[in-house]
């Protein structure tokens, strides 16, 4: 499995146009805009409580917005739901593990993957031969995957007894089994012992490498500086800021909010 | 042991497996907290009576209900199973759309108890709190019903149900579709976010979990030849998780054990219970209430010490991986 960049480089894979969301009265969201280039990892940075992770799952549907746009691709998701928007290959993971804690590590990934044909009532009533195609199939992608992050001994293990950092992993492996088009990371480095934070700096960049477009939501400065392409900076539910780390770093205002804090 | 005994504890053991299995889809695999089954198992039962018998106006008019079609087998129990899946589609739509999992527990409890004070105080529908009575059973106009032979028909008709229930709850268990179920189960948001429509799979096995709900009740009533409110008051779900629970959450065969143990074996081993204690005679309703006691401390004994069950849910290791 390869992450292919489907849109033209120079024209956004995703556009989030005055996007709002609100808390009874409390704007979490306040007009975001936002747009994401194919093929990069574009940084979202913010003091606690800036409208991040909100906006990150406004984006994959997981919230609904008050009001604005989501345009992916050309196609306008703003008003579907978030199963629906996976299904177009925009996936999340979240800021909490949030891995199938009674399914094996393998299971994890192959539940995810779309196109088993005895993933349906009537697949499954029909039995095993019906489906075993598809299954043998996913079962050697997700194999492929766990080799790749250095997580096949795992593969029959129950995915709740795994370490932070390997939940971390296995959640990027889930959402990779879906071919991403666009894949939101929510803090993938908190609570990830320092030696993960590494490895999963490093399975990013080579995510990167072949051509999978990222927006990852992360407060590690260095990692961001590392990682990104663009970096956004929010702050009170607003963009406050956007360009390369090094670029940001001159503004006074910027710095203020966020950077030296 | 005679040979009525030992068909009613087969027919009663079946009927208790086939629900076990449903409750065991829709709670242990799925999550969904259904504990209004029973009124599954109470329509099934209630359908197939009105679809069997003669018109209310037989027999004196003694009892009144809607229908009375005389329909031959297997057009009740067939009967049955769909009302089950049919009451399960509104229900559901109305629980399991929007209600967190707490409220969707409370609200299909609260069904219960609605459904049975209904049918108890609406006498005309299918006459209240007496119940339906004289149900006959399948072919029962060609075999003596009190016969052995009927007892042994009876079985014979109702292993094959056991069988056909095991094989739908096995190929949904072990398929791709039951892993999504599992899915759901564990974290549904994270399900969401990988493309599973929670509502979609969440009715499609509530009705599943229906039809086979209504099925065993069919059986039943056939075998009973009555049906009546106070046989399916909601406590009779709590006995069913406490199979389920006992046997082993999301594990068929634990299901099947749980069903054998708990409603089957409980009500076997209290027969076992002298009437009296030497000279001492305990009052009628004690062994009743104990067994209430004893099922209450089954399942807290099991949540609190062997969450799983005794066959806990099997962890799928796929051929050519690591053990």
């Amino acid at each position: 499995m390869s992450p292919t960049m489907t849109a033209a480089p120079d024209k956004p894979m995703l556009v989030a146009t005055d996007i709002h969301r609100h808390f009874e009265g409390m704007r979490a969201v306040d007009g975001v805009s936002l747009e994401v280039l194919p093929g990069k990892i574009t940084g979202l940075i913010g003091p606690n409580g800036a409208g991040k992770s909100t906006f990150l799952a406004v984006l994959a549907g997981t919230l609904p917005a008050t009001s604005g746009t989501i345009v992916l691709e050309g196609e306008d998701i703003s008003r579907l739901p978030a199963y629906q928007r996976a299904r177009r290959r925009l996936v999340r993971t979240f800021q909490l593990p949030s891995e199938f804690a009674q399914l094996t590590v393998l299971e994890n990934l192959l539940v995810a993957a779309p196109n088993n044909r005895g993933d349906s009532l009537f697949g499954a009533l029909m039995g095993k031969r019906y489906w075993v195609g598809d299954e043998d199939r996913l079962i050697e992608e997700a194999r492929g995957l766990l080799k790749r992050f250095g997580m096949s001994a795992k593969e029959s293990d129950y995915a709740g007894t795994m370490s932070g950092g390997q939940k971390r992993l296995i959640e990027i492996m889930r959402a990779l089994m879906l071919h991403p088009r666009l894949l939101l990371l929510d803090e993938p480095m908190s609570g990830v012992h320092p030696k993960i934070v590494e490895e999963i700096q490093y399975y990013l960049q080579d995510l990167r490498a072949g051509g999978l477009t990222i927006l990852m939501v992360e407060h590690e400065l260095h990692m961001v500086e590392r990682l990104c392409d663009t970096v956004v900076v929010m702050a009170q539910g607003k963009v406050i800021g956007s360009g390369t780390m090094s670029s940001l770093r001159r503004q006074q205002e910027i710095v203020d909010a966020y950077l030296i804090g | 042991m005679n040979s009525y005994y030992a068909a009613t504890l087969l027919v009663y053991a079946g009927v208790d497996i086939i629900a076990c299995l449903a409750l065991n889809l829709q709670f242990g695999v799925s999550g969904i907290v259904n504990f209004s089954f029973i009124v599954f198992q109470a329509v099934g039962a209630y359908t197939a009576a009105v679809l069997s018998m003669p018109p209310d106006t037989a027999n004196g008019g003694y009892q009144t209900y809607v229908g009375g079609f005389q329909l031959p087998f297997p057009i009740p129990w067939i009967g049955g199973a769909l009302a089950g899946g049919l009451l399960a589609i509104p229900v559901g739509l109305v629980v399991l759309r929007k209600l967190r999992s707490d409220y969707q527990a409370i609200s299909l409890l609260v069904l219960s108890v609605i459904a049975n004070s209904v049918i108890t105080n609406v006498r005309p529908f299918l006459n209240g709190a007496a119940g339906i009575a004289q149900v006959p059973g399948p072919f029962a106009d060609q075999v003596n019903p009190l016969t052995p032979s009927y007892q042994l028909l009876y079985v014979g008709l109702t292993v094959p149900c056991v069988l056909l229930v095991w094989l739908v709850a096995s190929r949904i268990v072990n398929s791709p579709f039951g892993r999504s179920l599992r899915a759901m189960r564990e974290h549904e948001l994270a399900a969401t976010a990988i493309g599973k429509n929670p509502v979609q799979l969440k009715m499609t096995i509530f009705i599943v979990g229906g039809v086979i709900g209504g099925l065993s009740g069919a059986i039943l009533v056939g075998f009973i030849a009555v049906v009546a409110p106070s046989i399916w008051l909601y406590p009779e779900t709590i006995i069913l998780f406490a199979a389920v629970i006992v046997g082993g959450r999301g594990n068929n065969v634990g299901a099947i054990l749980g069903a054998l143990l708990v409603p089957v074996g409980f009500e076997e081993a209290t027969r076992l219970i002298p009437p009296t204690i030497g000279e001492w005679v305990p009052p009628p309703n004690l062994i009743p209430a104990m067994q209430w006691v004893a099922i209450g401390l089954l399942i807290i004994g099991f949540l609190w010490f062997r969450p799983q069950g005794v066959r806990p849910e099997t962890r799928r290791v796929f051929e050519g991986g690591p053990e």
